[in-house]
């Protein structure tokens, strides 16, 4: 890997660990497990169409380990990694079929499976199917919350190519 | 707009309504009363089954082997998770125990507390 390469992708994961830390301070919209805006996800979609595949995933790895350790929330940690890594794996199948211009739709299918995932590792802690109550509750914000960083990383796509012309 | 494309669309619209659908017919409650029974699981063990109704108000602590508790409180016949020293507190937030499809969950404890149907069954119960 390149140095400047590196050095991106450690910006980028710095980038996503302060709009994580700053999210931590937003009050709960609804009170449920699990609904987050996930704004430091702008990055991991960002990255997935920017980056490849490895690199992507060593960000949003380095990312939720990173952030589990600021917000001082181990039992997270499990939700938090089985959900990017559905999300992950799929929005970097997806990114192959789904166009730049469609970034928002990757995103919200990316929202979908990391809510698919978180559930799915909490029913597995728990032992207990009674999560999966919410879930098409988590769905719904998910499609909301993923279609919003999508917007966003498309967004900042747009304007880093004109930057550069 | 690409085969692909649509197809993702078409799917990610098909999940969205679905989950409206049931979202919509899971919070109105069913039941015109509240069910009776109310079980506290841990790990998927049942720590307590309550019968609401005759349980008299009080507060007690549930201690989570690995660290951790929760304060359930019982008040008027309801339930709800007074205190707990996890982060997010979200157990606190849920507030009362109000429907039969959301239990109240504290993950970071692993602790359900949801309606039961053991017991004796009420004839409008399959009313809805």
């Amino acid at each position: 890997m390149k140095t400047k390469r590196l050095t991106e992708l450690s910006l980028l994961t710095g980038l996503a660990l302060i709009i994580f830390v700053v999210e931590l301070r937003f009050p709960d919209i609804i009170p449920v497990p699990g609904v987050k805006l996930g704004l430091a996800n702008i990055i991991t979609v960002y990255a997935v169409y920017k980056y490849k595949a490895a690199e992507a995933f060593l960000l949003v790895l380095a990312r939720v380990i990173l952030g589990t350790l600021f917000a001082s929330t181990f039992s997270a940690l499990i939700y938090s990694l089985s959900g990017a890594a559905f999300c992950l794996a799929g929005m970097l199948l997806l990114h192959r079929i789904i166009p730049l211009c469609w970034m928002w739709l990757c995103s919200i299918i990316g929202a979908i499976l990391h809510n698919t995932g978180q559930i799915a590792a909490a029913a597995v802690v728990m032992k207990s199917f009674a999560v999966f109550a919410y879930y098409p509750l988590l769905i719904i914000a998910g499609c909301i919350a993923g279609a919003f960083t999508g917007v966003c990383a498309q967004l900042v796509i747009k304007k880093t190519k004109e930057k550069r012309g | 707009m690409t085969k692909g494309i649509k197809i993702c669309l078409v799917a990610v619209l098909t999940i969205l309504v679905i989950s409206a659908v049931m979202t919509a017919i899971m919070i109105e409650p069913k039941k015109v009363e509240a069910p009776q029974y109310v079980e506290i699981v841990q790990d998927n063990k049942i720590l307590y089954r309550i019968d609401i109704r005759q349980e008299k108000d009080r507060t007690f602590r549930i201690e989570y082997p690995d660290g951790g508790w929760n304060d359930i409180t019982i008040e008027n016949s309801r339930i709800f998770v007074s205190d707990a020293d996890c982060p997010d507190k979200t157990c606190i937030k849920s507030g009362e125990l109000k429907n039969e499809h959301f239990p109240i969950i504290c993950l970071p404890h692993r602790l359900v507390i949801r309606f039961s149907e053991q017991g004796e069954r009420n004839e409008n119960k399959t009313t809805d």
